[in-house]
This record gives structure tokens, C-alpha cells and sequence, in this order.
């Protein structure tokens, strides 16, 4: 019993982590319709800004957060510009596959600033466990989880009071509604491309606070497009949902299916829960039924 | 439009261009020179162990030749990145399979050691390989940097062994492999397990994870729970580095002792998370941690040719001497049964086998190569890491050879 | 079409022929017979680079295999797979499975493994029922993982240890070197491509050509969704299974190491450089990323050498960046590939010096 709850427990943590990613992914994917792949690595270079600023240059922990989320926003505005601006009214296939491709230049940078080795900034944040209801937890996954909910609490509050927000919900509706009522599409989507970035390094951050910043850490910018695909693309509830579901699932099912299949459970678990997901529900969990016409 | 088609053909002209210089570059050959092809992963999993140890290779190369060679034939290093790819690998070595100029290799992942065992068998090279027990147990041309997986890990059973007597316990000592889930993660047992029970270690199932996992949490409370007292720790640091920072966060150091494989710890692990590798013992085949520091040859190579601060040098460099020790005097040896002009690879394969015993200034341990043995060396060093340092707790102990014990197809 | 003037199609067959002008045939013929004797003559006059220039042949070959199969699922069907690495990891198992415990010969083997590995792409496929565009692209991911699990969990496919075959004989003759192989890979590459040519020019590939475009209005037109997409998967995965069981036979060892999902993304790579929708887009595709990749390899050693502050790592980190500038660069310049450009080069030649 106190090792299903612990395993509930921690894959909660972990699900929090998955669902900061996945947010993200579904924010570029409401307004512009595109499904980013490039946010692995957006997430990625946060952190790895945020280390720089905190351990290289021994700054303390608000500069370095400040610093990083600037420094992420500026990348994702120029994600935006150099990578997506040109391929408005191609088709959304070519812009997906750009955003591969984004990923593996960045991914070739990233290869190149770690070395082959592994970075961490966890010392420098809070540490040790704490024991609640019989579980051991690590403080840092505890910290990593409550930035998680503040987040999400945070994105709903932005969306729904300011005028940004409210901008990029009517853009999500209809590109040329929200033009015609005033709106600068595109100035919306250098925004949202800025506002995704930023977080993803929150969630890369946290990430890191876990895990360290190591060569696959960018990968995880997949899982959590799949808890963005289980949770529905259109929808952040979806997304937090869909990634606290997976993070419990992964390690309930690796912790009672590992010692009888030989291991490997937590890897695949992600991947054919999105299959089933698929299958039954196409659109994910929450995401909009799209009726389409010719 | 013809402004478009003369850029284009630039373009294109530029790619012939680079296509045509590049293998010309490569291919000048010079009289007297014989070369070592190192096909590496400089990222991926295994970098922050490959990464030093070709460096060491590369530096020592560097040395012979400023010395004006072995006996007046100086040794190319050519080094590729494979990318932790397979395919890759097989690529780069096709590239130089057929030059006469290269000698001998060196390839770092077992997938690809196995497959170029197939493609070598026509022409065999020397082929040094990290250290799985099935190239010893199936003698070829392929050689170990060290003692095989499974030799280090008979070794770590009598030291557990000493150590759960000095604690004074009763009963049996369990103990359990946590590694990565392929070939080299389960290779250990191979002959590694025969020899635990023979010494009535109980060894519990193993908990294996794929290379690019990036947290331990489930596999280490499972191991708990099985009542683990010592585990084994594969995989290449940062691996082991980042298991210690999630069994610490866990609370699990104390109850059980956490031993390191071979490529575990090194400078990198220890600025990384110092205070959860505290108590971690790591068993070795090469100098690390403060003897490294200490090594006067190593501290030598490291200053001249990386020109970098000595806290900043990685264990692994000690393995890239070691292996350059043993190719110099493989070369050296050829140079005197046939001379300097018919350094082909079989002599040099013959060679290989022909310096048992050479004294490699305790970098690394005598070479046990012979005709009957692919392992480097058959000693191994404990160490403990405290507060941040690598420190030796034994001196070279022998690593019994538990790949005879294994059952091989 | 585009052809010098003076030439006409006079009979149905005329009009309907691959290679329509007796200059093509000389072109073609002459072609064939330099690919063909070029192992051989390069080895008998011991010419230093051939047996790196047949392994490379023999390795474009076997791509070129693989991402003409994806073509016909992703380019001329439409259904984004990323899949196309572990289907040639599927291939490859079975053919070693099939000659190694079934006892089969490779020549049986070969076309088998195609076969079951279009099975296995049936069910690798089945989402596309539901599915479409990217949810059915990270799908493929989906099933690319789920796959290279099952080889490394099953006991027939050796676990983490792979297997090892044997090479393929005919006779008392062993196709065991990159020469003797490359007679096997070249023709079985050139008939699969004759093949993918002319699917395409039946009922089946106009079919696909129509999912591609607006799979609603193709329903309407009363074409079967379901079957032409599935038959889609099936052709391609059979495409996928040959080239995975000659790499299998060419390496004689099957490990899924070699088939990473990276390989995978690679293979949509190249077909987006090639041109999607054109078959000699594939082989553009292929020529062009291969031997980028092939430059970046052979120029990153000396990198470090000629900019020694840069250390070893950046090889590796040049490769990916280098790939995915130049495919970003496709995707925003060229979106219609090399296969395009090539399209144009040649009329503008032909029309020479008119600009129109």
C-alpha cells in the first residue's frame, strides 16, 4: 500500500513536470495551429540560461530567473521571426516540420555548450525531503510541482484579465475575426511564440531541478507534445490533466509491470497510452471535435 | 531566373569542391607512418568517458611523435565521431577498411564491437573495445582497454565480502545491478553472477533502464524494497552521479551501500552533486580522483598538451595513456621481429599479443595481453569518495578472471 | 511535359513510356553499365577508394529503399510517418529470423521479410483510420518506440544482444564483401524504384495522390479511405522490410541500436530536400543529405585541428545544426525540393535562351 502511494505520489510530480511542457505546446498550437516540436529545446536552453546565470556567473536566484525568462523570451522571438514568420499560408506540415528542423540546430548547440557531460543547479536551490503521509518526499520535487500549479494558475488568470490574452483567445477562435475586429494577428503570434518560450523555460527549469541539464533533456520536449496530444490540443486543462495521468500511470505501470515484462515499462508506457488515446478519443481527452468541410 | 541558376550552380560547385578536397586531404600518405583510428562518441551517453580517454590517446600520440616516432615511424591519430550510432560507425570504418595505413582502432560501443568483429574477419585489426567479457571469452582481434565487466565485478564481490565481515553482519550479503537496459548494462552477469554465488553472494534481479533516462526514482525504491545491501551501479557518469542525487533525495544511502562500475565517478560526477556521492565506492582499472591529481606522468600530459587547470582533468585520460602505452610498444615490437617497412595489421595484431607485461607507470596496470587473453590489465584500485574527492582506499588488488565461469555460447 | 521539339508521341505506348527519347535510352544504358562495372573494375585495378565508394553506393541504396517507401506513404499519400526506422528494424529481424531459425535462404527470405514487414505496417498504419497530419506523425513516434521495445524485450528477437546471419549464397558463391553485395543491393534498389514509378501511374497511385490532396472530396469520389491508406502503410513498410533486411544481410548483424528514431526523422529529412511527391526527389534527397553528411564527417576531425579552441565536441554538434539549417532552409526557400529545381534547371536549359 505505502508503495502504490508513494509511486502515485512521485509520478505526480513528475506528471506536474510533463504538464508545464505540454502548456507550452498547446499555447503556440491555439493560436497559430502549428504543433511545435522546437519546444524541447526551448525548455532545454532555459535552463541551461538559467544555470548559466545562477552557477557561472554566481548571481542570486531572482536575476538568475529574470535573466533566463528574458533571455528565453528574446529566443522564442526569434524562433518566431526567422523560422515561422515566412511560413504563414504554407501549409501548417511545413511549418511543423521547421520546427524539427529548429530543433535539431538547436539540439547541435546545445550538444555542443554540455560537452558530453552534465550540469546542476540544484545546490544552489532548496534541498533534503520531507516525509508526508508516510512518503519520503525530495524537497526540489516538491518546489518543481508548486511552480507547476503556480503556472497554470497564472495562465488562467493572464488569459482571462488581460488584454493580450484576451487577444490571443479571439485569435484562437478565427485568424480573420480577430483581424477584423483590430487585432494584429501577427504581432499575436510574435507574442504567444514569447509567452510559450517563456513557459517552457519555467517547466525547463524545473525540469532541471530534478534532473540536471543532460544531453536527452530536449527530448522530453516529446512527451510532452504527447501529454499535449492525450490532453486534447487545444486545451490547458487538457494539458495539466493529461500530464499528472501520465506521470502516475508511467510509474504505476513500471512499478507492477517492470519485474514481469523485463523492464523498460516507463519508457513506452507514454507512448501507448497517446496510441489508445488516439483510437478512442482522436482529438485527445479535452481537445475541440473539428468538423471539417470540403 | 538566370541570376537564380548561376547562384545555384555556385552553390553546387562549392559542395564538389568541399566533396573533392576532403578525402584528398585525408589520403596524403607518407612513407613510415602507420595510423590509429579512433572512431568516438564526443556526445551521448558514453561522451563524458570517451571524451578524456581519446584525449589522453590523442596526447600521448602527440608525445611519440615529438620524440621523432617509434624507431623513426610516426603514428597518425585520426579520430571520427560516431554519434552514439551505429550506422555511423560502420560508415567510418568502411571509409578506412581497406587503407593499409591504419593499424589498428578503437571503437567505444559493444553493439558496434560486435558487429565490426563480423566485418573484420576477413582482414583482422586490432580493435580495442571498453570491456565486454564475450571478446575474451571469444579470442579474436578485438582487445579490452581493461578487465572485463565481469572481472571488475568479481572483484567488487570480495570486496563486499571484506567489507560485510569488517562490518560484522551475519548471514549472506545480497546484492543487486542497476545499469542501463542493453548489451553492456546486462554483460556483467555474464560470468559475474557465477562467481557471486560460487562466494555465496546472493545477486537479486537486476534493475535495468534505457541510456537516456534521465530520473532513478521507481528503480531505486524497487531495489529498496527487495532488500538490497549493496548495489552495482553501471552505466558512464554522469549516470551514476545522477542515480546517488535521486537515491540521496530518496534517503536510501543509508541502508544500502551504492558501488560504482568502472566508468562511474569522475571529476565531472563530483562537481556535479559532491554531497550525494559521498560514500560512494567506485572500483577501477585506471588512476582517478586524487591519484590522477597526483600522477606525475599524468600531470605532465595533462599541463603540456591540454594546457588546462588539473582539477578540470577527468579520470579517463589515464585509459587514453594507457592505451597509447600499449600501442607504442605493440609498434615498437613489430618494428624489431619484422622492420619498420612491414608494419601491416597482422604484425601489429601479432604485437598485440607479444607485450604481456609491459610496466605502464602505474597509469594503468600491466598489460595482460598474450595470445590466450584480451584483457589490458587484471588489477583493479578501490575508491571512496569523500567530501568531494575521489580517494583510494585499496592498492591495485587482482580482479579474478569470472569470464571463464560463464557458460558461453 | 517538357521535350526538345520535333518529338512526338505517335502510338499510346510512346505516350506512356518511362524513358521516351532514344537519348534517354543511350543516357540510361550508359549509366547503368558504369554502375554496375564499376566494382568491378575499380577493385581489378586496385583503385584506393572503391571499396569506400561501393559501401557508400551500397549504403545510399539501401536508403534510397527506405525513403522511396516513405515517399509513397508520405509523399504521395500524405500520411506523415516517422516510423520508416523501426519498420527497417522489423524488416531486418524478420530476414534474419527468417534465415536463421526458419532455415529459409536469403532469395526467399528477402521478398518474405517485405512482406511481414507491410503486415506489421498494417497495424503500425491502423491509426491513420482515426487520424491525421501531426496527430498521426507523433503517432508513428508512438509506434517507432513501441516497437524497438518489443525487439529488445522479446526472446526471438535476442533481446538486448541482437542477432547475427549469415551472408547470403547463391550456390557455392557467398555474397560476403560490399562488392558481392552491391550486385544483390543495386538491382533489387533499381527494380523496387521501376516499381514505385509506375504504382504510381495506376489507379492505386492516382488514388493516393487524391487522399493526399483533400481526403474528404476523395471519399466523395467514392475512393475507399481506409484501404488506400492502409495499402499505402503495406507498400511502403514493404519498401521498408527490403531495405531492412539487406542492411541485415550487408552488416550481418541486427541490433536496434541501428535504427534510432533519429534515423527515422533523417529519412523525412532527406525526402523534404529531395521534394515530396517526385521520385527522383528521393534520390536527390538521399545524394544531397548523405554526402553532407559524409563531408561533415570527414571534415569535423580536422576542425578541431585547424580550430583547436573549438576541442573535439563540435563535430558532432556541426552535423545536427548543419542538418537542420539546410532543411529549415528547404522548408522556407525551397519548399518543393531539389526535385523541383531540377524540374526547372532543365527547362530553362531546354528553352535556352529564351527566359520562358
Amino acid at each position: 500500500m505505502n508503495e502504490l502511494v508513494q509511486l502515485i505520489v512521485l509520478g505526480l510530480m513528475e506528471g506536474g513536470l510533463y504538464a508545464m511542457v505540454a502548456a507550452a505546446i498547446v499555447l503556440v498550437f491555439k493560436s497559430t495551429h502549428v504543433v511545435s516540436l522546437a519546444h524541447g529545446q526551448l525548455m532545454a536552453f532555459g535552463a541551461l540560461a538559467f544555470w548559466f546565470v545562477l552557477v557561472k556567473l554566481d548571481m542570486p536566484v531572482p536575476v538568475a530567473v529574470i535573466l533566463a525568462l528574458a533571455f528565453s523570451a528574446m529566443l522564442g522571438w526569434t524562433t518566431e521571426r526567422f523560422a515561422m514568420r515566412p511560413l504563414i499560408g504554407q501549409p501548417l506540415f511545413a511549418a511543423f516540420l521547421t520546427t524539427f528542423a529548429v530543433f535539431l540546430m538547436m539540439d547541435g548547440i546545445f550538444q555542443l555548450m554540455l560537452k558530453g557531460e552534465s550540469v546542476s543547479f540544484a545546490a544552489h536551490l532548496p534541498k533534503g525531503n520531507v516525509m508526508m503521509m508516510g512518503v519520503s518526499l525530495p524537497i526540489t520535487q516538491l518546489v518543481s510541482f508548486g511552480s507547476c500549479l503556480v503556472l497554470f494558475l497564472g495562465l488562467a488568470l493572464f488569459f482571462r484579465y488581460t488584454k493580450v490574452g484576451l487577444g490571443m483567445r479571439a485569435t484562437a477562435e478565427d485568424h480573420q475575426l480577430a483581424q477584423s475586429t483590430g487585432i494584429t494577428v501577427r504581432s499575436i503570434f510574435s507574442h504567444i511564440w514569447v509567452l510559450s518560450a517563456v513557459v517552457a523555460t519555467i517547466g525547463g527549469v524545473s525540469l532541471a531541478n530534478v534532473m540536471d541539464i543532460y544531453y536527452p533533456l530536449p527530448y522530453l520536449g516529446i512527451k510532452g507534445l504527447i501529454v499535449a496530444l492525450v490532453g486534447g490540443l487545444e486545451s490547458l486543462t487538457g494539458a495539466l490533466l493529461a500530464g499528472l495521468l501520465l506521470g502516475i500511470l508511467e510509474n504505476v505501470s513500471a512499478g507492477y509491470l517492470d519485474p514481469v515484462v523485463g523492464g523498460g515499462v516507463k519508457e513506452v508506457a507514454a507512448y501507448v497510452l497517446l496510441l489508445l488515446v488516439l483510437l478512442i478519443k482522436p482529438y485527445g481527452l479535452l481537445g475541440l471535435v473539428r468538423i471539417e468541410r470540403i | 531566373m538566370r541570376r537564380d541558376r548561376i547562384r545555384w550552380l555556385l552553390v553546387w560547385l562549392a559542395f564538389a569542391l568541399l566533396g573533392c578536397v576532403s578525402p584528398l586531404t585525408s589520403a596524403q600518405a607518407i612513407a613510415k607512418e602507420v595510423a590509429f583510428l579512433d572512431l568516438s562518441d564526443f556526445t551521448g551517453p558514453v561522451a563524458g568517458l570517451t571524451v578524456p580517454a581519446s584525449s589522453g590517446l590523442e596526447d600521448y600520440i602527440k608525445s611519440v611523435n615529438e620524440k621523432g616516432g617509434v624507431e623513426g615511424v610516426k603514428i597518425k591519430y585520426i579520430g571520427v565521431d560516431t554519434r552514439y550510432d551505429v550506422a555511423r560507425t560502420i560508415s567510418a570504418f568502411k571509409r578506412y577498411a581497406r587503407d593499409p595505413q591504419v593499424v589498428a582502432m578503437g571503437i567505444c560501443s559493444t553493439p558496434a564491437g560486435k558487429m565490426l568483429q563480423r566485418l573484420t574477419r576477413e582482414q583482422p585489426i586490432v580493435c580495442t573495445v571498453p570491456g565486454d567479457g564475450e571478446f575474451q571469452a571469444h579470442l579474436g582481434n578485438f582487445f579490452t582497454w581493461g578487465p572485463t565487466y565481469q572481472d571488475a565485478f568479481a572483484a567488487t564481490i570480495d570486496w563486499v565480502l571484506k567489507d560485510w565481515k569488517e562490518k560484522g553482519k551475519e548471514g549472506d550479503p545480497s546484492i543487486a545491478v542497476l545499469s542501463w537496459d542493453n548489451a553492456y548494462g546486462r554483460e556483467m552477469l555474464r560470468g559475474g553472477k557465477e562467481y557471486a554465488e560460487k562466494k555465496g553472494v546472493k545477486v537479486l534481479k537486476s534493475e535495468l533502464f534505457p541510456t537516456g533516462t534521465l530520473k532513478y526514482d521507481i528503480y531505486l525504491s524497487r531495489l529498496a524494497e527487495a532488500g538490497a545491501n549493496y548495489v552495482y551501479v553501471g552505466g558512464v557518469d554522469p549516470t551514476q552521479t545522477n542515480i546517488m542525487r535521486d537515491a540521496t533525495r530518496l534517503g536510501l544511502t543509508k541502508d544500502i551501500k551504492f558501488i560504482s562500475d568502472y566508468w562511474g565517478p569522475t571529476a565531472l560526477g563530483t562537481s556535479l552533486h559532491p554531497e550525494a556521492l559521498e560514500g560512494m565506492v567506485v572500483v577501477s582499472f585506471f588512476l582517478r580522483g586524487e591519484d590522477a591529481q597526483n600522477n606525475e606522468m599524468m600531470k605532465k600530459f595533462w599541463t603540456t598538451y591540454r594546457k588546462r587547470p588539473m582539477k578540470e582533468m577527468n579520470g579517463g585520460y589515464a585509459i587514453g595513456l594507457g592505451l597509447g602505452m600499449s600501442l607504442e610498444a605493440a609498434i615498437k615490437d613489430a618494428i624489431k621481429r619484422v622492420g619498420p617497412d612491414k608494419l601491416t595489421r597482422d604484425e601489429i595484431y601479432k604485437s598485440y599479443q607479444n607485450i604481456t607485461g609491459l610496466d605502464r607507470q602505474g597509469v594503468v596496470g600491466p598489460v595482460a595481453y598474450a595470445p590466450k587473453v584480451r584483457r589490458a590489465s587484471d588489477v583493479v584500485k578501490f575508491y571512496v569518495v569523500k567530501s568531494g574527492k575521489i580517494i583510494p582506499i585499496t592498492d591495485w588488488v587482482e580482479a579474478p578472471n569470472a569470464v571463464a565461469l560463464h557458460k558461453w555460447e | 511535359m517538357w521535350r526538345p521539339s520535333g518529338t512526338f508521341d505517335q502510338t499510346y505506348r510512346q505516350d506512356m513510356a518511362i524513358v521516351r527519347t532514344p537519348f534517354r535510352w543511350g543516357l540510361l544504358i550508359v549509366c547503368l553499365a558504369a554502375l554496375f562495372l564499376f566494382p568491378a573494375v575499380g577493385s581489378h585495378l586496385g583503385w584506393s577508394l572503391t571499396y569506400y565508394a561501393v559501401s557508400f553506393l551500397n549504403t545510399l541504396a539501401i536508403t534510397i529503399i527506405a525513403v522511396m517507401g516513405l515517399q509513397i506513404v508520405t509523399g504521395y499519400c500524405g500520411q506523415i510517418s516517422f516510423g520508416q526506422a523501426a519498420f527497417m528494424a522489423v524488416g531486418a529481424y524478420s530476414s534474419a529470423i527468417l534465415t536463421t531459425e526458419a532455415g529459409l535462404s536469403f532469395w526467399v527470405a528477402l521478398p518474405l521479410s517485405g512482406i511481414l514487414t507491410g503486415i506489421y505496417g498494417l497495424i503500425g498504419g491502423a491509426p491513420s483510420m482515426r487520424i491525421k497530419g501531426f496527430y498521426l506523425a507523433i503517432a508513428t513516434i508512438a509506434i517507432h518506440f513501441v516497437t524497438m521495445w518489443l525487439l529488445m524485450h522479446l526472446s526471438i528477437t535476442g533481446k538486448s544482444v541482437g542477432l547475427t546471419l549469415d551472408p547470403p549464397s547463391l550456390g557455392s558463391f557467398v555474397f560476403d564483401n560490399e562488392e558481392r553485395m552491391f550486385y544483390i543491393i543495386m538491382p533489387v534498389m533499381l527494380g523496387l524504384t521501376f516499381a514505385a514509378k509506375n504504382i504510381m501511374r495506376t489507379r492505386v497511385g492516382r488514388a493516393f495522390v487524391a487522399v493526399r490532396d483533400n481526403d474528404l472530396a476523395a471519399q466523395v469520389m467514392g475512393i475507399n479511405l481506409y484501404y488506400y491508406k492502409l495499402l499505402a502503410f503495406f507498400i511502403s513498410c514493404f519498401y521498408a522490410g527490403v531495405a531492412g533486411s539487406l542492411w541485415a544481410h550487408l552488416t550481418l548483424v541486427c541490433h536496434q541500436e541501428q535504427f534510432t528514431l533519429i534515423h527515422g526523422l533523417w529519412y523525412i529529412g532527406m525526402l523534404i530536400v529531395g521534394g515530396l511527391g517526385s521520385i527522383p526527389g528521393v534520390f536527390f534527397g538521399v545524394l544531397f543529405i548523405r554526402f553532407f553528411d559524409e563531408i561533415v564527417l570527414l571534415v569535423s576531425p580536422y576542425l578541431a585541428t585547424w580550430f583547436p579552441w573549438m576541442g573535439t565536441a563540435p563535430a558532432a554538434a556541426l552535423g545536427l545544426t548543419a542538418f537542420g539549417m539546410v532543411l529549415a532552409v528547404f522548408l522556407i526557400k525551397e519548399p518543393r525540393g531539389l526535385a523541383h529545381r531540377w524540374e526547372i534547371v532543365k527547362a530553362s536549359y531546354r528553352l535556352y535562351p529564351f527566359a520562358h
